[in-house]
């Protein structure tokens, strides 16, 4: 009886506790700075080195690149880039071995839609996604030669 | 005579207490089970299958989908087994991270159960009252590594992130505050005659049959076994730390209660010891060659995680792939004695049991 | 009302007690409506959460909206349900739910049918419910259904004796089974009530009431965690709705009848505040009831099946007829005699 009394007391005094909900549609979330949320990409960072897709462990990342439009420079730049949003499980890798940081996290993360069609996204919609992008992208714990780029 | 018939029931994968997709086929002789016949794989993902294409640092987000209520566990465990395999040397500030996240992580997992447990016993409260405190720990680990619960935290060869500015702080306000909010748990249940009548004696087994099962975890320690690899086998920095390993007597879910309930708190005491010890500044990466490689051969690692004895067993030839990955999943062993529970029990009892053995379908199905 | 009540029956005084009949059914809904909007509200409340707030002011049309949903909804059938008994039940469940109203007291004045047998009339129909349910539970031809719908049977025989023997000491007390009369038999101080003299019937009695309504702690015919929804499990739309609509209208009946039983129903707690209206009292101390009963659902866990009988058998059961042996003793020695 002394149980039931007590703990009929912690939920009394909870009637008047703190509430801990908020109301999440009405104001935004803010996450913190390192939250992995879709990425953004630029273009004009991208070295077409390929390691974002070679590390995705669900081969979400396609990326097609092309020859420099300029001649007197050498390399490749980016032609297509698209991610599917359908499998990719933002496990952060792809923004971990960037050499160039083109590839870069931001903090937000609705993506729900009434199509699986909305969930594939371009180079264009990736690039114009370039609020609240992640500040540290300082990858501490990376290998060393990553940071170093494509060789 | 009245014509008396078995009523063969499907409980699952759609039920709400069989926490997630698991599928129990049950014989009712009225509502007293006379077998009990459990029906697996409905989460299946292949992982092990998976992670033979896949290099050692894209396997880490998959670890953190099998135990999705404990991930970093199961992220530790790989990088322990290839770190074990390669011989690598990780810096001592990481490995503190590490096992400040594994006990946060612990205390996280138990929280979960708490609260689906008493859920399944038909309190309400308990439930919110346990996300509610789950939840600082969830946003501590999102403002540590980004995400809330596959965090992809570790790497072979330490850590993805430093903590950052004031966090270790705010783990170091975590644990009073954790401390007397499990007093309020214990107020709240603790004593309660209803719930104490409905686990107590129920569920019982003695130490030779779990040894048997190969149960691990609260499931062993309950029949009074005292085997927890943080002390029997020290891995990471446990030997450092001064924690109690809590046991049972009866082997019932009552004990079963009890010990998780221990753990949290003696998880505390550790999470108080390491802040103290834990080295101001350092690199929290390892040297790591480029492409992690680990020579050919066998390693096995085992860790204790909130469920019990997480195994990672690698066969490498060699390559940046494992040739065959097999991971030993703490709740998928633990619930082979379930059917054996079960028979003679009631209905009511079923969810009683099934809820102190503590599963996470991802992890039995993998 | 008492006047009317006891002329000789005509058209205008039938159509008078209709339209009393309907006023009542829509208080009743209204009650049933924000008793729902409330029981989640303080229950939100004890679980740190706010509870409904989006639909009108405050979430106040909650309760509209999820009853309107209800109605629009498809309304299914299962194709091996006995289908005359799945249609039958709810409406079964429902009407004597609405019947033991009408000997409900409110004050000295305001009743709607004055039986001597009131106490009697109540028990009686409120057993018609549990049939309804099993049949619902068998109707549904679904083995979680069947399951929760022998529970009840079980449960709600096991605690109706308990109930209706504790109240016995009540009706020893008064000396009537009419529940107005009981009602006007308790004094103007709050001592004076029957739950202290009765205090074993009253806890008997309010353990027992907890049961028959199928809440938490004795949810065992609707357990979720077991038997998913128990046996209203295939039920779905309005005929869903009307089985909701008998729990809460017991939840109404079980509130007012202990309001009038154990604690002094319309009398105020001291004469000196007498000035405030009898129906004041009444209702603040219905609503004391009601909310003890969501406080209750906010706290406890659910009891095992076994337990629960062996409860009402063994422990309830006895102690109820202790108190009616201890009542009878009493009233023997020091008020006879």
């Amino acid at each position: 009886m002394k149980g039931l009394l007590k703990g009929l007391g912690v939920t009394f005094k909870a009637m008047t506790a703190k509430k801990i909900t908020t109301s999440y549609p009405d104001v935004p979330f803010v996450m913190p700075d390192r939250f992995r949320g879709i990425q953004h990409f630029e273009p004009d960072k991208c070295i077409v080195c390929n390691q974002c897709a070679r590390i995705c462990p669900t081969e979400c990342i396609t990326l097609t690149g092309k020859a420099n439009p300029d001649p007197e420079k050498k390399g490749k730049v980016i032609d297509t880039y698209d991610i599917n949003f359908e499998i990719c499980i933002l496990c952060d890798l792809c923004t971990e071995v960037c050499p160039t940081e083109a590839i870069v996290m931001t903090n937000n993360f609705e993506l729900a839609s009434y199509s699986r069609d909305d969930l594939f996204k371009d180079r264009e919609w990736l690039d114009s996604n370039n609020h609240n992008v992640r500040k540290d992208n300082n990858n501490i714990g990376a290998p060393a030669a990553a940071k170093g780029g494509a060789k | 005579m009245i014509r008396t018939e078995e009523l063969l029931l499907n409980v699952g994968p759609q039920h709400p207490s069989t926490h997630g997709v698991f599928r129990i086929i049950v014989k009712l002789d009225g509502e007293v089970i006379t077998e009990a016949i459990p029906v697996m794989g409905y989460l299946h993902r292949g992982t092990e299958k998976l992670a033979e294409d896949l290099n050692f640092t894209q396997i880490i987000p998959y670890t953190d989908r099998m135990d999705y209520v404990s991930a970093m566990t199961n992220n530790y465990v790989l990088c322990h087994a290839v770190e074990t395999m390669m011989g690598l040397e990780i810096p001592e500030r990481a490995e503190f991270m590490r096992l400040i996240v594994m006990e946060l992580q612990r205390v996280a997992s138990h929280l979960v159960w708490w609260g689906t447990y008493l859920l399944d016993i038909g309190a309400m409260s308990p439930f919110l009252y346990a996300f509610r405190d789950r939840e600082i720990i969830i946003d501590l680990f999102n403002e540590l590594c980004g995400a809330r619960l596959t965090y992809n935290y570790m790497r072979v060869g330490g850590v993805k992130w430093d903590a950052p500015e004031g966090w270790l702080d705010k783990v170091r306000d975590f644990i009073p505050y954790m401390e007397k909010k499990l007093d309020e748990y214990n107020n709240l249940v603790g004593g309660n005659e209803i719930f104490l009548a409905r686990i107590k004696g129920i569920g019982k087994y003695d130490a030779q049959t779990a040894i048997d099962y190969g149960l691990s975890g609260a499931n062993l320690r309950c029949t009074g076994v005292d085997w927890d690899l943080r002390k029997a086998e020290p891995y990471s920095l446990y030997n450092r730390f001064e924690f109690d390993v809590p046991l049972g007597k009866t082997g019932d879910c009552y004990d079963r209660y009890l010990i998780r309930l221990e753990e949290l708190r003696q998880s505390l005491r550790i999470l108080k010891q390491a802040l103290e010890q834990m080295p101001s500044s350092g690199e929290v990466m390892g040297k790591v060659p480029r492409v992690i490689r680990p020579p050919a051969g066998e390693v096995y690692v085992r860790i204790e995680s909130p469920r019990g004895e997480i195994g990672c067993h690698i066969v490498s030839k060699g390559k940046a792939e494992p040739y065959r990955l097999k991971f030993r999943r703490p709740s998928f062993v633990n619930l082979q004695i379930l059917p054996k529970l079960l028979v003679g029990e009631t209905m009511t009892n079923l969810i009683t049991i099934l809820g102190g053995i503590d599963i996470v379908v991802g992890e039995v199905d993998a | 009302m008492g006047a009317w009540l006891d002329e000789s029956l005509t058209w205008g005084n039938a159509l008078i007690f209709f339209l009393w009949g309907v006023i009542l059914l829509t208080i009743v809904l209204g009650f049933v409506t924000y008793a729902i909007y409330f029981e989640r509200k303080v229950i939100g409340w004890m679980q740190l959460r706010i509870g409904p707030n989006r639909v009108g002011p405050l979430g106040l049309l909650q309760t509209v909206a999820d009853i309107f949903k209800l109605l629009i909804k498809e309304d299914t059938i299962p194709r091996k349900a006995d289908r005359v008994l799945f249609i039958l039940a709810p409406a079964l469940a429902y009407v004597p739910a609405f019947a033991v109203l009408a000997v409900i007291p409110y004050t000295q004045d305001l009743y709607f049918a004055d039986i001597n047998v009131g106490l009697l009339y109540y028990v009686a129909l409120s057993g018609i419910s549990t049939i309804a349910i099993v049949i619902g539970g068998w109707a549904s031809n679904n083995k979680y259904a069947l399951l929760g719908g022998m529970r009840s049977a079980a449960q709600m025989i096991s605690y109706e004796v308990p109930l209706v023997i504790s109240v016995v000491g009540v009706v020893m007390m008064t000396g009537s089974l009419n529940l107005r009369l009981i009602g006007e038999h308790q004094g103007n101080w709050f001592w004076e009530w029957n739950f202290l003299p009765q205090i074993i019937g009253f806890v008997v009695f309010i353990i027992a009431a907890v049961s028959e309504l199928n809440r938490t702690p004795f949810d065992l015919p609707e357990a979720e965690s077991e038997l998913v929804a128990g046996y209203h499990v295939e039920y779905s739309g309005f005929r869903f709705a009307f089985f909701m609509l008998t729990e809460y209208v017991y939840v109404y009946a079980i509130a007012a009848l202990t309001t009038v039983l154990f604690l002094g129903g319309w009398h105020p707690p001291a004469p000196f505040l007498d000035f405030v209206p009898g129906i004041v009292w009444f209702l603040l101390k219905f609503s004391c009831i009601v909310f003890f009963l969501f406080w209750l659902r906010a706290t406890m866990p659910r009891i095992r099946v076994d337990q629960l009988m062996g409860f009402g058998w063994k422990v309830l059961l006895p102690l109820a007829i202790l108190n009616v042996f201890i009542t009878a003793l009493y009233l023997e020695l020091f008020i006879k005699g």
